[in-house]
């Protein structure tokens, strides 16, 4: 059962304290998700402000085929996309997927979880679709059918993606826990 | 299902997302597999971690802010769609003002910064943003001038679309001291620290 779909039909009807109450849930996760595209707090505050009029403006059209938290999603993703694309910006990401072909060292990989800078550091560090991949996969628990949806992108690309970011996530891990190591076990910075 | 096929779904395995045929898949291979089942492990780590700053504060996240600037937006489209009494003319009041402010702001800046570095006292801006402010929208900009001078800090980005303004202090001026002042005064819907 999606907690929140019974507030789409308020919201539709114009029910503010519906609004209200699905903000309150779920600003903080689409603010992070277009922060992690934008790195930028003053656009991405404007960007979360947009999607919200927008869920406003098109409850009524809301037709419940996936979860609310998807949908809305999915609005913030084609919202941060178009002012890429009114900057001229583009993402290269799948035509440029780099090979990882040697396993990290996952022993290595665990123990810089420990240190939660480094997977900040690591998570921040990948191209912009295999953060966006990870990150609704591990922050909001996606499904790939989910994140799929939400990036209008195929599935099959989506197991790709997450392949590749994993498998890059772990490499840095590794590297980080080996170069903490050579300075003495203090952080890499 | 192949060996890269099924490493593509440990992630969703760690999120225990993955269902049906697919799942028993992936988790029959993790069974005879150490090596996938450390990855496994290593994933789940990696979620924990991520999960745990998920439920921290988002630093910048609008929160409370942007709920009442998306409520006055609401409002507004409301408005626009109901018959129209009367033309609405304090948004556009509120948009000249904070122009005329930020233009005042801006080019008295370059002024004290040439006349400082004139008289080689060395005048120079703050460095990252002290504050993060709304503004009520009753505020006129004479009065905002006043404020800002009163506090010691000048307008370092903003209006965002939030109407959400950064101010950094001027130079000699202690945090403590404009934050008296911002916070004594009527024209502040809101104020924050961006680490707050």
């Amino acid at each position: 059962m999606d907690p929140h779909a019974p507030l789409l039909p308020r919201i539709a009807s114009g029910d503010k304290t519906a609004l209200a109450a699905l903000y309150q849930a779920l600003e903080k996760p689409v603010y992070r998700f277009i922060q992690s595209r934008l790195n930028d707090p003053f656009e991405s505050a404007d960007i979360l402000h947009d999607v919200f009029l927008e869920v406003w403006r098109s409850a009524g059209r809301f037709e419940g085929r996936s979860k609310v938290q998807t949908w809305i999603f999915g609005i913030a993703y084609r919202k941060v996309i178009d002012l890429h694309r009114k900057r001229g910006r583009q993402d290269l990401t799948d035509a440029v997927d780099e090979q990882i072909d040697d396993s990290a060292d996952t022993e290595l990989c665990v123990a810089a979880t420990q240190e939660a800078a480094h997977v900040r550091h690591c998570v921040d560090d990948l191209k912009p679709d295999h953060r966006e991949a990870i990150s609704l996969a591990f922050y909001q628990d996606m499904t790939y059918g989910e994140i799929a949806e939400t990036v209008d992108a195929p599935e099959g690309t989506i197991k790709t993606r997450i392949y590749h970011a994993k498998k890059l996530l772990m490499k840095c891990l590794e590297g980080r826990m080996r170069l903490s190591g050579a300075a003495g076990g203090r952080a890499a910075p | 299902m192949t060996r890269q096929e099924i490493e593509a779904l440990l992630p969703f395995l760690a999120n225990d997302t993955l269902q049906g045929d697919e799942r028993a898949a992936v988790e029959a291979a993790v069974s005879g597999d150490p090596a996938l089942a450390a990855e496994l492990e290593a994933l789940k780590a990696i979620r924990e971690v991520m999960q745990a700053e998920a439920t921290e504060d988002t630093g910048y996240s609008p929160g409370e802010v942007g709920l009442a600037q998306l409520m006055r937006g609401v409002e507004a489209e409301t408005q626009a769609m109901a018959p129209v009494e009367a033309p609405v003319v304090r948004p556009v009041i509120w948009q000249f003002a904070a122009a005329v402010l930020l233009a005042l702001v801006v080019g008295q800046s370059v002024y004290f910064g040439n006349r400082l570095n004139d008289s080689g006292a060395g005048y120079q801006l703050a460095g990252a943003a002290a504050f993060e402010i709304t503004l009520v929208e009753t505020a006129t900009e004479g009065a905002i001038r006043a404020m800002l001078l009163a506090a010691g800090v000048e307008i370092a980005a903003g209006p965002s679309a939030l109407g959400l303004y950064e101010l950094r202090l001027l130079e000699g001026v202690t945090l403590e001291e404009a934050r008296a002042v911002l916070e004594a005064s009527d024209l502040i819907e809101s104020l924050s620290l961006p680490e707050e």
